[in-house]
């Protein structure tokens, strides 16, 4: 064959990978003439830390659709900046657009809707159930752990309704948001004798009346903002504030106007851009954007949130999805057709899926200043990634295509779980006090990560074993090929997964002095351990030939699923900080299914094995 | 020599290891009911376990009955270990290709000993400081001790200190040097405290002095508790009794080893002793005071993002002290114990409105044992997946020659 015969395929297989990574490369187009591009990228403080505000409304939907996105009344998807804008500076508007998820049967039934008609609900649509939910509410069980779906899905409408309020408040007090300015200008007046008055009032001094009656007019209010605001806009004004990079929020912010007698600016310009916007007036709103973002950049790492923005956008790990299934679907076909083209096509692809998955890992480390797994989400991607780099290296080896074919499968599966688990809020949140160790987050963690990676590639190696046993003279080439793949995979599971099991006990005794304290977690890596030992030693010792050791491999998915999740679904012992709720179900599921797949592997082959060497 | 090839067998080596696993799996599921504390007291430090379906699985109700036995941690930790040394005097052969398998397994040995050495030498307990205060001495988490305190010396107290492993229903302790015995009537592992004052209906006081007397203290026994959050609290009514007779009867609990609640005293010979039931306590050779406690919150947020100690050690008869830091990841080496921040009351928590530190107290003289242990485990597995590999990349390189 010549060159171009034998790339032709991988070469166009590339191409259309290229194509995915680029399309998602390029800033969003926007057809309007207001600089949503540049609004999105003002940075803000949430959960601790300075991020384009793009990044916390895009949590938020999460939060309450499941989504990045939020759904017009006719149907059309919108982004979650042109949403939060809308709800910023026309919130009737906002109100039609349909942000929170319910498909729980009950709570549809709680007002009077019907299963499978939409899932989606406006504010609009709630607003006259709002009593039925908050009474309905009250009434769940107040330990997480024992509601009922039911009472879950419940209680996360109502705190994704509270949310909702929360974010409304966020840039402004949610009324007459066509006067804001003079009601600004009346407050920086009123607000020193005002609370002069107030106090006077409050110590049975003589206060002024007059004064006093415009006063409560807005403080009230501005006090009710500082209380719920969901994230703070103003950058420190103190020097206190300043040493810890405390930022403030807009009703603190209001209510320091008691002491300087003035609105802070950057409060008056996110009201010049509500008046703006609601005057359709793009030349005054960009020109305040503009004055924004000259008084907030300097408080910012200003190539940190241009660069999160573009995380935002690009998203990364979804991209590496798709190509992750491509990939899958190449090497599917090249154990059917043209298994060289299709081989390399696959290999090709591959790498090109792995260079964006490594680029969304360390972009989250750059953005958050951590190792790559700090939490549960990215411990889900950090464990795909470790699968493809073995699957890559599999490949290398063997150009059989099995390599290609598994570590797809995992890398995409693994990212759909870490889709999942991102629905909670911000996966680059900050750091419990305990887990604050970069020293050890970089060393246990991710090499005990790097140990489910291998353990997950073996089973599906195994997976594969058993699926092929049953199709006659598959295995006669691979058989082996397949089970020396998994036979190394094992070794390199149990050295990492014992190094970082072990190297947790380090962690353990320098943080509270008990080297092993049978920690749910604990007991789950050591449970890896033990079957990795008991593989190697089984296999050594005769006890299972080439099938049965396959089929332990299997086995080793379920145990490494339970390290992984089932230990922090028992909600007890000091690594539960990754609870979940509806994954316990998915967990049997998967389970089941890989004991029907070991089962699988008792059912006569298409022709007997010759016994393999110990 | 049937029995070492049985001990010597790779096929017992593959049961210990499943056994092991299925041991851990449900000393996992355990917890959730009894606590780490009595799990491991159960499963892991024992010879044998029942495990029962529990209440809450699907039809727990009917399948209650359903117990499965199993080998505790101490049965199969010393079958993996003889196991292991068996295996070796049949298999070994000096190899070089095998050296990392023997590092390694030499590691894990060391590694299961130290286990058994750690869970026989090492003591956990707590000590709390409040900000300014000064204190010499941890209380441990589950043993209790009933003290005689005699504070007659300027200089120092002079105690008397019966372990709680000694408080049962009619045993008696004798105290020669006090010239006293104590009679234990009735032990109860957990109760609730309560005075005929407050409660006018409940049962009559079981003892004559002390507090029982003063305000009609009564004791209502209730089951014992293990989880994690939930603490027993130990009460007893004691006798005391000299060659003259009886001094009469007392109630005593841990419940009254708190602020506010005055001592219970008797006289004898001339000099007065408190007697108290209480958390039992490790005194140290030295004293530590806070100096301050820091908690930090990321901005913005509830989120701890660090608790720190800023003390002072001060040992009898030397002048200057030594200042000391300690925080999360960060413990405090001193004297054989170790100080690691394990907890704290804020400042809103406290009737006063001052800080305290709460310190997690180890002693444990083999703590650098598993260190070792690991790091050689580490070493063999490092070694053999060299010569693994090495090994593999050569026979490739032979098969694409």
């Amino acid at each position: 064959m010549s060159f171009l015969t034998r790339n032709a395929i991988p070469l166009v297989c590339l191409l259309v990978g290229m194509l995915i990574v680029v399309s998602g490369m390029r800033p969003a187009k926007y057809d309007t003439p207001f600089d949503i591009e540049s609004f999105a990228e003002l940075p803000v403080q949430a959960g601790g830390r300075i991020l384009p505000i793009d990044s916390v409304v895009r949590n938020s939907l999460l939060i309450m659709r499941g989504r990045q996105t939020a759904l017009l009344p006719d149907g059309e998807t919108t982004s979650a900046i042109v949403w939060f804008m809308t709800m910023s500076f026309n919130p009737e508007a906002a109100e039609q657009m349909r942000v929170f998820r319910i498909d729980h049967d009950q709570v549809l039934g709680l007002f009077g809707w019907q299963q499978g008609d939409q899932k989606y609900f406006s504010f609009d649509e709630l607003r006259p159930h709002f009593e039925t939910i908050r009474e309905q509410t009250s009434k769940i069980n107040e330990q997480p752990e024992l509601r009922t779906p039911y009472e879950k899905q419940l209680f996360k409408l109502y705190q994704a309704l509270t949310l909702y309020y929360q974010l409304g408040g966020v840039l402004h007090p949610a009324q007459d948001l066509d006067t804001l300015p003079e009601q600004y200008a009346e407050w920086a007046t009123i607000a020193i004798p005002g609370k002069q008055a107030a106090d006077n009032y409050a110590a049975d001094a003589p206060a002024d009346w007059r004064v006093l009656a415009e006063y409560v007019r807005f403080a009230p209010r501005y006090e009710e903002l500082a209380n719920n605001a969901y994230f703070s806009i103003v950058p420190p004004r103190t020097a206190e504030q300043e040493e810890i990079h405390d930022w403030i929020n807009v009703g603190e912010a209001l209510l320091h106007t008691q002491e300087t007698g003035e609105v802070d600016p950057v409060v008056l310009d996110y009201a010049e851009l509500t008046v703006a916007w609601r005057q359709a007036d793009p030349e005054r709103f960009n020109a305040a954007l503009a004055s924004l973002h000259a008084q907030l950049d300097p408080h910012a790492n200003l190539g940190k949130i241009a660069f999160e923005q573009f995380f935002n956008q690009f998203e990364p790990f979804l991209r590496a999805w798709i190509l992750y299934i491509f990939v899958f679907i190449l090497a599917a076909l090249s154990f059917l057709v043209l298994p060289q083209s299709f081989q390399r096509a696959a290999f090709w692809v591959l790498i090109l899926a792995f260079i964006v998955h490594t680029f969304g890992l360390l972009a989250r480390m750059y953005i958050q200043d951590r190792p790559p797994v700090t939490n549960l989400y990215s411990s889900a991607i950090f464990v795909g990634w470790g699968a493809v780099v073995l699957g890559l290296i599999l490949e290398r080896i063997f150009r059989n295509g099995i390599g290609s074919f598994t570590s797809g499968l995992v890398g995409l599966l693994t990212l759909i779980i870490a889709h999942n688990l991102a629905k909670t809020g911000d996966t680059l949140e900050m750091m419990q006090a305990v887990l604050d160790s970069n020293f050890w987050l970089a060393t246990h963690v991710v090499i005990i990560t790097a140990g489910y990676s291998a353990m997950f590639l073996a089973g599906f190696l195994g997976v594969l074993y058993v699926n092929w046993r049953l199709c006659p003279g598959r295995l006669d080439k691979n058989g082996r090929t397949l089970y020396r793949m998994a036979y190394g995979i094992t070794c390199f599971g149990l050295v990492f997964s014992f190094v970082g099991t072990m190297l947790g006990g380090i962690w353990a005794d320098q943080s509270w002095g008990r080297f092993w304290g049978w920690d749910p977690k604990e007991n789950g890596a050591l449970m890896i351990v033990l079957w990795c030992a008991l593989m190697l030693h089984a296999r050594i010792g005769g006890v299972c030939r080439e099938t049965g050791f396959m089929q332990l491999a299997i086995a080793g998915n379920i145990m490494t699923a339970w390290a992984w999740f089932g230990t922090n679904m028992l909600g007890i012992g000091l690594h539960s900080y990754g609870f979940m709720d509806k994954a316990f179900v998915w967990l049997m599921i998967f389970a089941g299914s890989q004991l029907v797949l070991i089962g699988l592997g008792f059912f006569a082959p298409s022709k007997p094995r010759p016994p393999i060497e110990a | 020599m049937a029995l070492f090839r049985f001990f010597s067998s790779l096929k017992l080596t593959v049961w210990l290891l499943g056994l092991s696993l299925v041991l851990v799996f449900f000393g996992t599921l355990a917890q959730v009911h009894f606590g780490i504390h009595e799990t491991q007291a159960r499963y892991f430090e024992s010879f044998y376990v029942f495990w029962q379906y529990p209440l809450e699985w699907p039809a727990g109700e009917t399948l209650r009955w359903i117990h499965l036995p199993l080998p505790g941690g101490f049965t199969l930790g010393i079958l993996l270990v003889i196991n292991l040394v068996c295996a070796h005097f049949r298999y070994f052969r000096p190899r070089w290709n095998r050296i990392g398998i023997a590092i390694t397994h030499f590691g894990v040995v060391l590694l299961l000993v130290s286990g058994f050495l750690i869970s026989a030498f090492q003591e956990e307990s707590r000590m709390g400081i409040k900000q300014g205060s000064t204190s010499n001495f941890a209380t441990s988490f589950h043993d209790n001790e009933l003290v005689l305190i005699d504070h007659s010396h300027p200089d120092y107290d002079e105690l008397t200190s019966i372990p709680g492993s000694l408080l049962k229903d009619g045993n008696t302790v004798a105290l020669p040097e006090l010239g006293l015995e104590v009679r234990v009537i009735d032990f109860m592992p957990n109760a609730m405290l309560a005075s005929k004052m407050q409660n006018p209906t409940g049962p009559e006081p079981r003892a004559n002095r002390g507090a029982a007397q003063r305000m009609g203290m009564f004791a209502v026994e209730k089951p014992s508790v293990s989880s994690d959050d939930e603490r027993n609290n130990p009460t007893a009514i004691v006798e005391l009794v000299t060659p003259e007779g009886s001094l009469g009867t007392w109630l005593v609990s841990d419940f009254m080893d708190q602020p506010g609640i005055p001592p219970q005293a008797f006289e004898l010979k001339g000099k007065t002793y408190e007697l108290m039931l209480r958390q039992k306590r490790i005194y140290m050779p030295f004293t530590l005071q806070l100096d301050k406690f820091s908690h930090d919150v990321y901005p913005g947020t509830e989120i701890p993002k660090n608790f720190s100690s800023d003390i002072q050690i001060i040992t009898p008869g030397e002048t200057s002290t030594q200042p000391a830091l300690v925080y999360m990841n960060h413990p405090l080496r001193h004297g054989g114990y170790t100080f690691f921040q394990a907890s704290f009351l804020a400042a809103e928590q406290t009737r006063d409105g001052i800080p305290w530190t709460i310190f997690q107290v180890v002693e444990n003289p083999v703590w650098q044992l598993p260190y070792y242990a690991v790091a050689i485990v580490g070493i063999g597995m490092c070694v053999q997946f060299l010569i693994s590999l090495s090994a593999f990349t050569n026979r490739m390189k032979k098969a694409s020659a």
